[in-house]
C-alpha cells in the first residue's frame, strides 16, 4: 500500500512544480533565488502508477469507468486531485486512465485510515483523537437531552462561542445546529468513559490524519524540510530559511486544498513568557515571507515558546533544534 | 500584659489529600538566626488530624531563615526553666495547648516568653473548627513572627505552580495546576491537561487563578474560581497569543500580553467594562508584565533595544522607563510588597539566575549560583522569593530567604515543578 501512495504523491507534486513559475515571487527576494534550488524538472511517472488495483471497497474500476469525462473531472476535482487533471484547450481529459487509477488510489488509502480507525479500542480512539488536537467533554445521556444553557456552557467552555447563535435575552437560538457542530468537533464521552460520537470522530481524524499525512509525504518525496532553525533569541529570516520557505510556498500554490500551520518554539533558556513571545515572532517572519505569494489566508500561527522541545536537556545540542518553527499541513 | 483575644478559623476544604507529593529540604543555613524553643503543644481532647502543630511551627519559622527553632523532650506544663534556657542561649521560648472544646470546636492556647527578662511577649487563645489544624498551626507561626521580629510572617498563605509528569502508559506529559499550603503540603489539583499550563497568578483576593493554557491548541487566557467547582473562564478571543496575565490589585483589571497583528504589546483588560485598554506600543516584544503594589505602575519586560531589559511605565503620566542596566539579559520582573524593589532573571555569562533589583538606586544582586532559575515571586511579607529552578536536570522550587539567603528547595519525586506564585494572606 505504501509503495502506492508514494507513487501517487510523486505524480502529484511534480506535475504540480511545473506549473509553478519563479516569475510569480515576490521582488524582495527575487535576488536570493537560484533557480537549480527548486524541482523544475518533472519526471514522468505516468507509467508507473499504472499499478493493478484490486482491493476496493470505495469506489470500484467498473463504476469509475463507467462515468463521462466530466463527471471523473468533477471526482478528481473533490478529491483535490486537481492537479493531476489534464484537459485540452476544449476541456476534453486528456489521461482519463490515470484519473481513475488515482481516484481508486485516493479512496483505497482514505478507506485504510478509516478502517485501521474502526478496529482501535475505546480507550485508543480517544488518545488518537486527543493527539489530533480534539477535545473531550463528559456527558451524562445525550447531547441532545442537555439544556440549552448546558450546551452554550460546552460551547464556551471549548471555545465553539463562534456557532452559538443568541437572541437578546440570551436564549439559544440554533440548538440543532450547535447539537451538530458539538458532535463533529468534539470527543463525547458518557460517564463511563466511552464515545458516544465514534463515527463522527473517525471522520474528522480520517479528513485531518489524511491531509497531515499525504502532505508530509509529499514533501519528503520533494526532499522539503519541515522545520527552520533560528539563532539564540533571534527570529530572522537568512537566505537558507528563505529558500526553504520559497519551497513551501511554491508547494502551497500547487496543492490548494493544503492549510499551514506555522508552529514557533523556543529553547529553554531565559523566561518562558519571554520565549513564548519569541516562538510567535519567528513564525510569523515565515508567515510574512508566504504572505508575498498571497498565502495569508490559508496560514495559522501559534507559539509554544520552551514548552514543546525536540530534545530535552541543557546543552548547545538540544538548544539548536529546538530553536525552530514548524511547517504542519492540514 | 496578659490578653486573650478570640477568632475563628474555619474548617478548610476538608478533601484535600494527606499525602504530601512536595519533599522538602533545606540548604545553605547559616547561624545568624533567632534562637528559640517551640515546646511540643498538649494535646487535650480527641483530634481526627494526625498533625504535629509544633512541628509544623518549627518547620516554617526554620525554612524563613530568620529563626533557628528548636523542640524540647516535654510539655511545657509547671514553671519554666528559664536559667535552662538562658543557659542553652535561647531567646524566647513558645508552647501552648490544643484542647477540644466541643464535638467540632477547639481552642488553642500560645504562650510565648522571653527568656532573658523572663515575660510574657503574647499570649492568646484562638479557636478552630475541626480540620484546621494545619491552618492553625501556619496562623499561630505568623502570630510568633510578630511578637519576636514585628513583622508579618508569610506562613498562612497558599503557593500555585505547575507540575509536569509523564503518563506511564503513552509517556505523555501531563500538566497540573496544582495549589498547596506554603509548606507543600495539602496539594490539590486545580486543572490536569494534555497541553502545557503556563503562568498561574493568584488574584489579590486570592480567590481566582489566572493561567496560560495551550488546550485550543494556541495560548489562551483563562480565569479559574480555585475553590469553586465552576468550569475556567476564557477571556474573549484575542487575534494571537495571549499570554502572561497579571492582576491588577484590584481585581477588577488584569494585564495581557496580546499579540494584535503580530506585534506582542501589553494590554489592560477589564472585567466590568469588558474592554481592552493598550498599556505599551513599541513594535518590540513587550511582556511579562507585573503591577506595582499600589498599581500605579507596571514592571515588564521588552526587547525594545535589541537586548532583553525591564522597564517600569508610570500608568499615570505614561512615561516609560528603563529599569536595568546591568548586563544583556534581565526578564520577568515582579515587585516586592513595599513596591521598592525588583525580583527578576538576569543573564550572568551563559547562566540565567535570581537577582534582586533597588528600583531608585539601580542597585543588582545576584542571588544565586544557578543556571536556569525562572518565575520568580515575592512571599507576601517580602522576606522570601520562590522560583524555579533546575536540579539534576529536573525543575524544583526554591525558596529564598532575603534574611540570609538561606534556601527551602520543593521537589517531586517523579516529575517537574515550576511557575510558582504565592497567594496573599489567607481569610
Amino acid at each position: 500500500m505504501s509503495k502506492k501512495i508514494l507513487l501517487l504523491s510523486s505524480v502529484i507534486f511534480l506535475s504540480s512544480c511545473a506549473s509553478t513559475s519563479i516569475s510569480e515571487l515576490g521582488d524582495k527576494f527575487l535576488d536570493l533565488i537560484n533557480p537549480s534550488d527548486t524541482p523544475t524538472e518533472v519526471t514522468d511517472l505516468s507509467e508507473e502508477i499504472f499499478v493493478a488495483y484490486d482491493d476496493s471497497a470505495g469506489f470500484t474500476f467498473e463504476e469509475l469507468e463507467v462515468l463521462s469525462n466530466d463527471e471523473l473531472i468533477e471526482i478528481a476535482k473533490e478529491k483535490g486531485l486537481e492537479d493531476i487533471l489534464k484537459i485540452d484547450a476544449d476541456g476534453n481529459l486528456q489521461n482519463r486512465d490515470e484519473i481513475i487509477n488515482a481516484l481508486l488510489e485516493a479512496e483505497a488509502l482514505l478507506d485504510n485510515a478509516t478502517q485501521e480507525l474502526q478496529s482501535l479500542s475505546n480507550d485508543a480512539l480517544i488518545e488518537r483523537a486527543e493527539e489530533k488536537g480534539m477535545d473531550s467533554v463528559v456527558v451524562s445521556g445525550e447531547l441532545k437531552s442537555l439544556s440549552n444553557d448546558e450546551l452554550i456552557e460546552i460551547a464556551k467552555e471549548k471555545g465553539m462561542e463562534d456557532t452559538l447563535v443568541l437572541d437578546a435575552d440570551g436564549n439559544l437560538q440554533n440548538r440543532d445546529e450547535v447539537i451538530k457542530a458539538l458532535t463533529d468537533n468534539l470527543i463525547i464521552l458518557d460517564e463511563d468513559g466511552n464515545i458516544q460520537n465514534k463515527d463522527e470522530v473517525i471522520e474528522a481524524l480520517r479528513e485531518g490524519a489524511e491531509e497531515t499525512k499525504l502532505a508530509a509525504l509529499l514533501l519528503e518525496n520533494a526532499g522539503i524540510t519541515s522545520t527552520l532553525y533560528f539563532s539564540y533569541d533571534d527570529s530572522e529570516i537568512d537566505e537558507v530559511a528563505t529558500r526553504i520557505i520559497i519551497q513551501h510556498a511554491n508547494f502551497m500554490q500547487s496543492n490548494p486544498s493544503f492549510n499551514l500551520r506555522l508552529e514557533g518554539h523556543a529553547d529553554e533558556r531565559g523566561t518562558r513568557e519571554y520565549n513564548l513571545a519569541l516562538g510567535e515572532n519567528r513564525a510569523l517572519n515565515v508567515k510574512e515571507v508566504l504572505g508575498l505569494y498571497n498565502l495569508e489566508d490559508r496560514i495559522v500561527v501559534v507559539s509554544y515558546g520552551e514548552e514543546k522541545p525536540i530534545l530535552t536537556g541543557s546543552n548547545e545540542e538540544a538548544w539548536e533544534k529546538n530553536r525552530r518553527v514548524e511547517f504542519s499541513y492540514y | 500584659m496578659k490578653y486573650i483575644k478570640y477568632f475563628i478559623l474555619f474548617g478548610f476544604l476538608a478533601s484535600f489529600s494527606a499525602n504530601a507529593l512536595l519533599e522538602v529540604s533545606i540548604i545553605k543555613s547559616k547561624d545568624d538566626s533567632f534562637p528559640i524553643v517551640i515546646a511540643p503543644f498538649e494535646m487535650i481532647g480527641k483530634f481526627q488530624e494526625d498533625v504535629d502543630l509544633a512541628k509544623i511551627i518549627r518547620d516554617n519559622l526554620n525554612r524563613s531563615g530568620q529563626f533557628d527553632a528548636k523542640s524540647t523532650n516535654q510539655l511545657t506544663t509547671g514553671p519554666i526553666d528559664f536559667d535552662f534556657y538562658l543557659k542553652h542561649k535561647k531567646d524566647a521560648i513558645v508552647f501552648g495547648k490544643i484542647r477540644q472544646i466541643s464535638s467540632n470546636v477547639n481552642h488553642a492556647e500560645i504562650y510565648i516568653y522571653d527568656v532573658l527578662t523572663q515575660k510574657p511577649l503574647y499570649v492568646n487563645k484562638i479557636a478552630f473548627t475541626n480540620g484546621a489544624l494545619r491552618k492553625t498551626a501556619h496562623a499561630l507561626s505568623d502570630v510568633i513572627y510578630y511578637a519576636l521580629l514585628g513583622q508579618k510572617g508569610s506562613f498562612n498563605t497558599r503557593l500555585s505552580f505547575v507540575t509536569v509528569s509523564k503518563s506511564k502508559k503513552n509517556a505523555k506529559r501531563i500538566y497540573r495546576l496544582k495549589i498547596s499550603d506554603w509548606d507543600g503540603k495539602n496539594e490539590q489539583t486545580i486543572i490536569k491537561d494534555d497541553d502545557p499550563i503556563l503562568s498561574p497568578a493568584w488574584s489579590a483576593d486570592q480567590r481566582k487563578i489566572a493561567y496560560v493554557s495551550f488546550k485550543n491548541n494556541r495560548s489562551d487566557v483563562f480565569v479559574k474560581y480555585v475553590f469553586q467547582e465552576t468550569l475556567p473562564q476564557k477571556l474573549p478571543k484575542f487575534n494571537g497569543i495571549a499570554s502572561s496575565p497579571a492582576w491588577h490589585p484590584d481585581g477588577k483589571n488584569i494585564a495581557l500580553t496580546l499579540s494584535k497583528n503580530g506585534n506582542k504589546d501589553i494590554y489592560l483588560y477589564n472585567f466590568e467594562s469588558r474592554k481592552l485598554k493598550r498599556l505599551t506600543t513599541n513594535v518590540a516584544i513587550d511582556t511579562e508584565a507585573n503591577f506595582s503594589p499600589d498599581g500605579k505602575s507596571i514592571a515588564f519586560t521588552s526587547n525594545r533595544t535589541g537586548q532583553v531589559q525591564v522597564y517600569i511605565k508610570n500608568l499615570k503620566s505614561g512615561k516609560i522607563s528603563r529599569a536595568t542596566f546591568e548586563g544583556r539579559y534581565n526578564a520577568k520582573p515582579v515587585y516586592s510588597p513595599n513596591g521598592k524593589d525588583l525580583a527578576l532573571i538576569h543573564r550572568v555569562g551563559k547562566d540565567y539566575r535570581l537577582a534582586l533589583l533597588d528600583i531608585a538606586s539601580r542597585d543588582l544582586t545576584v542571588l544565586t549560583q544557578n543556571k536556569s532559575d525562572e518565575s520568580p515571586y515575592f512571599s507576601p511579607n517580602g522576606g522570601m522569593i520562590i522560583y524555579s529552578t533546575n536540579r539534576d536536570n529536573k525543575g524544583i522550587l526554591s525558596i529564598i530567604s532575603l534574611h540570609n539567603n538561606q534556601t527551602v528547595e520543593l521537589m517531586q519525586k517523579e516529575g517537574e515543578v515550576r511557575e510558582p506564585s504565592w497567594s496573599n494572606y489567607s481569610n
